[in-house]
């Protein structure tokens, strides 16, 4: 057990966090979403400092592709990176079958738009039993206007080319997926409590900073034990290869955490947390598309009971 | 970052298992349903403990001259994780090595500390904690209980109360106030009272938590030798700070409450409950709570494990093992119905010992003032 970065942990992401204050953060991610666009500059400086292949073969590294997801997710990067960079190797085993492609993940049991569909050069369709990977050519993806903090869309998947040489697991996809959830999940629960916590040491109201009401402070000590919680469950989950119940567990606390920061951090940032002129919005409405993704909360929690005792 | 066990971890582990599956009686079950307090597992952590020391293992973690063999600090909490598992067979002995030891070899003296430290490695000794009063639970820095130095004694005079173990225990850990005219944290100094000493009383206080749980230890004048001075006087409080560091996460609470977790969801499958989706949420999202502390408990030992100074980390893990023990006592009524309302039933016996883990070793609420302070450094209230 070594819960502290070795020295090479340090330099990845001292680099990948120097690539995303340059090419990330909230105000690129407000930027962006003006117009439902996807950050393909962040996604190419990625891509020329080879951290975006640390889960390849021969020797895939989940623990370190993890903790480059969620740096990500904490500078609110608009890119899927988690995706296809953590979700699709981890289900085939180190391989990037799509190469540098983008990828959309797509829950067939769950109808509805797809985060990162826009920009999206392959769907991969995760269906209860099996995957189906697509070709997304012109005219397959609908946008659809979005205050979620994703670019969305819609798949006509009846449009698309089905690539039928690719094999997926489907319980490979679904556990990298869950897990991968989770890495964005606690990116983007740092980022609206760090922004929550610093709002509320500044902003004074009855002649003292609200942060130093016990009443807010209780509430943000909780949002903290549940942030930190989440995050040392994912990380044990990926350093073990996403297992199915660890990635269940993980996804299970970080969803319900997930709930707990967003209304706490709005609640206690007040009428300027609503407003685009403030930061908080840019991860916390994220936090409810993730929330949503493969059956939510309830869907986890069972998915750990079924793997732990057996249950329907 | 490293999240598998050292192959001598995971064999150390290993010998534990071997150890308790061939050690524990087959009553076990009923000797440990009352607690580590109970008359039946404290008299019976007498001999356990004894022969967890003959093996070596009940102070492995501490360093060899005090009976220790200088283990990695791992081998204690994987010893402590395997005991909460199956209820705590040291019974109130893990008090003693987790943080009364400790502090004795930090702040004791030669004397004291060969006095003290080898019953306690040899398992033979049982300890209470005389912190709360009357007056002083939460804030415990206002303790009134006085110790006036006479010749070579401190007079003690003064009432603690919630003093689990009492009933049972040779010593007391007890915190005093040595100056009479200072305030808070100032003041106050550690004792090591032998419990025979004349002028002590120990009266139960009834609870719904069980027999003989809490209990009012009243010091009526009583002459406590000045050798039993633990540090400096009047500085009893870096004592206090100390000790609670390793108190807070001493008890692999999470670990029992994730072995009970386990009984739980095979009783709602024998009970019919294993196609019901609600039970099935209920337990996962219970399961994914006594994770979530087993982490974060791991998080606070990694950092002990390499001496570095104790952190707000250890609050978060604290919060987060109370969090999943009070969800799994009321999980355990809510499976089990009105069964569950019949005394030392499963239920009832998981639910009455969940009950007290937001208030022991400091009610949650301090902790979240220390995470906020701390952790999160925000401004004083």
């Amino acid at each position: 057990m070594d819960f502290e970065l070795d020295n090479e942990q340090r330099l990845i992401l001292e680099s990948v966090e120097k690539i995303l204050a340059d090419c990330a953060g909230p105000a690129r991610a407000i930027e962006l979403q003006r117009e439902g666009a996807y950050d393909g500059e962040l996604e190419t400086a990625l891509r020329a400092s080879g951290f975006d292949r640390l889960a390849e073969n021969p020797a895939p590294r989940w623990l370190e592709t993890a903790l480059v997801a969620i740096a990500i997710a904490r500078a609110a990067g608009v890119t899927a990176f988690t995706a296809g960079r953590f979700v699709v190797p981890g289900a085939t085993a180190g391989d990037f079958p799509f190469g540098d492609a983008v990828v959309a993940l797509v829950d067939a049991q769950r109808p509805g738009p797809v985060r990162y569909a826009t920009a999206a050069d392959v769907a991969v369709v995760l269906d209860a039993d099996r995957v189906r990977c697509f070709d997304l050519g012109p005219g397959a993806v609908r946008p659809v206007r979005s205050n979620y903090g994703f670019p969305i869309g819609v798949i006509d998947l009846a449009s698309a080319r089905e690539m039928p040489e690719i094999k997926i697991h489907a319980g490979d996809l679904r556990r990298y997926w869950r897990l991968g959830l989770v890495l964005e999940t606690v990116g983007a629960m740092s980022g609206a409590l760090d922004n929550t916590v610093a709002y509320l040491k500044e902003r004074r109201q009855f002649g003292r900073p609200l942060g130093s009401f016990q009443a807010v402070q209780h509430r943000l000590a909780e949002c903290a034990i549940a942030v930190e919680g989440s995050r040392w469950l994912a990380l044990e989950a990926a350093h073990g290869g996403a297992p199915a119940e660890a990635s269940a567990v993980a996804a299970s606390f970080a969803i319900e955490a997930a709930e707990r920061v967003f209304a706490d951090t709005h609640q206690l940032s007040g009428a300027i947390g609503f407003t685009h002129e403030h930061d908080l919005h840019v991860w916390s409405m994220r936090l409810q598309a993730l929330r949503l993704e493969l059956g939510g909360l309830s869907a986890h929690s069972r998915e750990v009971a079924r793997l732990r005792w057996g249950f329907a | 970052m490293e999240f598998d066990w050292t192959p001598a971890d995971a064999e150390h582990r290993e010998r534990v298992r071997a150890f308790l599956a061939e050690t524990l009686p087959a009553d076990w079950e009923s000797i440990s349903k009352g607690g580590p307090g109970s008359d039946a597992q404290a008299a019976f952590s007498r001999d356990f403990c004894a022969s967890l020391a003959e093996r070596g293992w009940l102070t492995a973690h501490w360093p060899s001259e005090f009976g220790g063999r200088d283990a990695p600090a791992w081998w204690h909490s994987i010893l402590g994780e395997e005991l909460w598992a199956i209820g705590e067979p040291r019974g109130p002995q893990y008090m003693n090595v987790n943080w009364i030891g400790p502090a004795i070899m930090r702040f004791g003296d030669a004397e004291q500390k060969a006095r003290y430290l080898p019953p306690i490695a040899a398992g033979q000794q049982l300890w209470c904690q005389g912190f709360s009063e009357p007056d002083a639970g939460s804030d415990l820095a206002a303790l009134r209980t006085r110790a006036t130095l006479d010749g070579d004694a401190y007079v003690v005079l003064g009432t603690k109360i919630w003093t689990s173990y009492a009933n049972h225990a040779e010593h007391c850990f007890l915190l005093v106030r040595t100056d009479p005219d200072s305030k808070r944290q100032r003041g106050i100094s550690v004792l090591l009272v032998p419990m025979d000493l004349p002028g002590i009383s120990v009266r139960e206080i009834p609870s719904v938590v069980g027999d003989r749980y809490f209990h009012e230890v009243h010091f009526e004048s009583v002459r406590v030798p000045s050798s039993c001075l633990l540090g400096p006087e009047h500085r009893g409080w870096d004592v206090v700070l100390y000790a609670l560091q390793y108190e807070r996460v001493g008890a692999a609470r999470y670990a029992r409450a994730a072995r009970t977790l386990d009984r739980l969801a095979e009783l709602a499958q024998e009970r019919g409950q294993a196609s019901d989706p609600l039970v099935a949420e209920k337990l996962g999202r219970a399961r994914a709570l006594c994770e979530a502390a087993r982490i974060l408990t791991y998080r606070v030992i990694d950092e002990r494990a390499k001496q570095r100074p104790p952190s707000s980390l250890t609050q978060i893990a604290r919060v987060a093992g109370t969090r999943a023990d009070a969800a799994i006592g009321a999980l355990s009524l809510e499976i089990m119905g009105t069964e569950g309302l019949e005394y030392g039933s499963f239920a009832d016996a998981n639910f009455r010992l969940s009950m007290t883990a937001g208030v022991a070793v400091g009610a949650t609420e301090v902790q979240l003032n220390l995470i906020a302070a701390r952790f999160l450094e925000l401004p004083r209230d």
